[in-house]
């Protein structure tokens, strides 16, 4: 029988292996793009719709642990310190997904000034029209809102820590770090609040992705993808060697 | 959710106004509203009254996210046009609109984009009404003066949405005040706005708009103080270009090919705004750049009670002629203009003016609500300017703009055919 920590991990490295193979889709698809132009609508949705089942699969996986070993999910050992220093609620802030779209969005712009306006560069991010802009700052304004309030009960759950009862009885203990009960059903009350704003954060950073991905054009959204899937790779090995760097293992 | 329809006529006399205000934009702060108008040739109705109307249609939207809060949205806005509230009529930015214009001549053509950006707070804000009112002259046949303006506000969004509510509402009145004809001391009109505004803004925040405020001051003193806004406010008659302004958002005049500025920032550095601080008292401070007293970065600004006298509501305003070279009008907040020079903000904007193909690639969804319409002339030259307003805040964001960026681009163009 696995422990906690073992599924947790195993759940992790799953989730690691799926993201491998899924750039490694999305790449090829986009690389074959470049050769022949004939990566269909089609295949782009269908590379979407994978990448957003497994998603859910994770969080759906996610959401039974968390009720197991919440704190585990909270502050995971199998993440670089660089990738756990910038953590929300357990994983990135949705907001992250319109920040690596503006940055995509802005990164030909310069250079396609010229072939934007005689229509020339197709399907990239760099051509996100009027309309999808629009939406897509809606979609910002409304996650921004959603993160906040997120933030805002997370906090209120951290502050409690310092409240009745928990900080009564351990005033009261005669002998540091003994066993209370009254502690112990607390901190549990606690963990399971923990576990459902996971949950919800969870719920936003699919939903979010998801809502993206419905703004874009089926070849953006793959571009889009290939990026942050990329980038959440890239994080883990830079935050590898910044570990090995600081004598952690 | 596909655009639900409103049809939304505003038949005032004062013809129609296209308002980027209501209440259920501020609840959601601004977003980017990009759009043009559409004249559709084929629903123009007879001459009345001797004018020609022109039916337009706001072509504000194809596709929604599909999110309940936008249903909602757009189920107020019908509501609102049921019982004929002009003041929601924007709100069908979100779906469709469509405005009956009352011109004896071709309409405006103007594009606008407003975003975010990296920023986590919105406190841009814009305001667009074309055929805002008449001015009318000897041989008695009026003329538009059409309206449009930028507000970018400091310390929380409520001035600068007030600002987008309010003025030019303000700056009508006063344009009437004046009898509405050729005789409009311009200069004085803007003054007078910009005090009035001023004004305004300090009275909401002390009665009755604090009940109903959802921003991040909660309009509570002494925080709400040191809340403002820029304004830059452009009025457009057939043959002037009135630009008011009061801080750092800025116009520029995109004439033969130059950039002409129409407004220049109120910086606290600024040699004669530094001298005039220093002659009420005031000290600029270096702080993370000039800033009056070591706090605001602008020495000129709507609302900022506490930093008065030394940051003043009072604008500078410049009026020009226009000429048959002038090509478009740019105004934009500094989230543009930091990273944007006026040249190159002018080349973008000739650019997208003068291409004749549609930009918008063949996949992106939004393409086709530009080529709607049988792309003729009047419609690909609002797409442009719409096309302009765009290119240009993407370039503001490629280049790392940190701030909110807002961008209106309007064709000066007269009566060409392409």
């Amino acid at each position: 029988m696995a422990s906690d920590d073992q599924l947790l991990q195993r759940c992790f490295h799953d989730w690691m292996a799926i993201q491998e193979q899924e750039l490694k889709d999305l790449t090829q698809a986009l690389d074959q793009n470049q050769t022949d132009g004939n990566l269909t609508e089609n295949a782009c949705a269908q590379l979407t719709h994978k990448s957003l089942n497994s998603f859910q699969e994770y969080i759906d996986k996610r959401a039974g642990l968390s009720r197991q070993d919440i704190s585990g999910l909270f502050s995971p050992l199998w993440n670089t310190a660089l990738e756990n220093s910038m953590l929300w609620i357990a994983g990135c802030r949705p907001s992250i997904y319109i920040r690596l779209t503006y940055a995509l969005c802005g990164s030909q712009v310069e250079f396609q000034l010229g072939e934007t306006i005689q229509g020339l560069a197709r399907g990239s991010l760099a051509q996100v029209s009027a309309t999808q802009l629009r939406m897509v700052n809606d979609l910002h304004m409304r996650t921004i809102k959603e993160e906040e309030k997120l933030s805002s009960q997370i906090a209120s759950l951290q502050e409690n820590i310092a409240d009745q009862p928990i900080a009564m009885v351990a005033k009261r203990l005669s002998h540091v770090g003994e066993p209370s009960g009254e502690v112990d059903r607390a901190l549990d009350e606690h963990e399971v609040s923990m576990s459902n704003i996971l949950q919800e954060a969870d719920k936003l950073r699919l939903s979010t992705l998801k809502e993206l991905l419905g703004i874009l054009t089926p070849l953006q959204g793959v571009d889009f993808l290939a990026a942050s899937k990329k980038l959440h790779l890239c994080m883990h090995e830079w935050g590898k060697t910044r570990d090995s760097r600081h004598g952690r293992k | 959710m596909a655009g639900v329809c409103c049809g939304v006529v505003a038949e005032s006399e004062s013809a129609a106004v296209v308002e980027q205000a209501s209440k259920s934009s501020r609840r959601r702060r601004m977003e980017i509203l990009p759009f043009m108008l559409v004249s559709d040739a084929a629903v123009s109705s007879p001459l009345e009254n001797g004018r020609k109307r022109q039916k337009l249609d706001l072509d504000l939207d194809l596709v929604l996210p599909a999110s309940p809060r936008d249903c909602d949205n757009a189920i107020e806005n019908s509501e609102s046009n049921q019982v004929n509230e002009d003041r929601e009529i924007n709100e069908g930015l979100n779906s469709y609109g469509t405005v009956e214009l009352v011109t004896e001549t071709e309409p405006p053509k103007f594009g606008l984009t407003s975003v975010c950006g990296r920023r986590r707070d919105m406190e841009d804000a814009v305001s667009i009404h074309p055929s805002l009112c008449k001015l009318s002259c000897e041989a008695e046949i009026s003329s538009d003066v059409h309206f449009y303006s930028v507000f970018d506000g400091h310390g929380c969004s409520h001035v600068a949405m007030k600002c987008r509510d309010r003025f030019h509402e303000i700056v009508k009145e006063e344009i009437e005040a004046c009898g509405g004809g050729k005789s409009v001391d311009w200069k004085l009109m803007m003054e007078r706005s910009f005090e009035r505004m001023d004004k305004e803004v300090q009275e909401s925040t002390t009665v009755d708009d604090k009940a109903n405020s959802n921003c991040r001051c909660e309009l509570q003193t002494p925080q709400c103080d040191a809340v403002g806004s820029t304004a830059v406010v452009a009025i457009v008659t057939p043959d002037k270009i009135i630009v008011a302004n009061c801080g750092d958002s800025r116009a520029v005049l995109c004439r033969n090919g130059v950039a002409l500025p129409l407004s220049d920032d109120h910086k606290p550095d600024r040699p004669d705004e530094l001298i005039r601080i220093e002659e009420a008292g005031g000290r600029v401070i270096y702080w993370d750049g000039p800033r009056v007293l070591g706090v605001l970065a602008m020495s000129r600004a709507i609302g900022d009670n506490y930093l008065k006298p030394f940051v003043i509501p009072e604008p500078e305003v410049t009026i020009t002629e226009r000429t048959s070279e002038d090509e478009c009008l740019i105004l934009g907040s500094d989230g543009l203009w930091d990273v944007v020079t006026n040249e190159t903000a002018c080349g973008v904007a000739r650019m997208c003016l003068r291409a004749q193909k549609p930009a918008s690639p063949p996949m992106s969804p939004a393409s086709d609500a530009a080529v709607r319409g049988g792309g003729g002339g009047t419609e690909s030259s609002d797409k442009a300017c719409w096309d302009a307003s765009i290119l240009l805040t993407k370039l503001a964001l490629a280049r790392h703009s940190a701030d909110n960026v807002s961008v209106i681009v309007v064709d000066l163009k007269k009566n060409q055919q392409i």
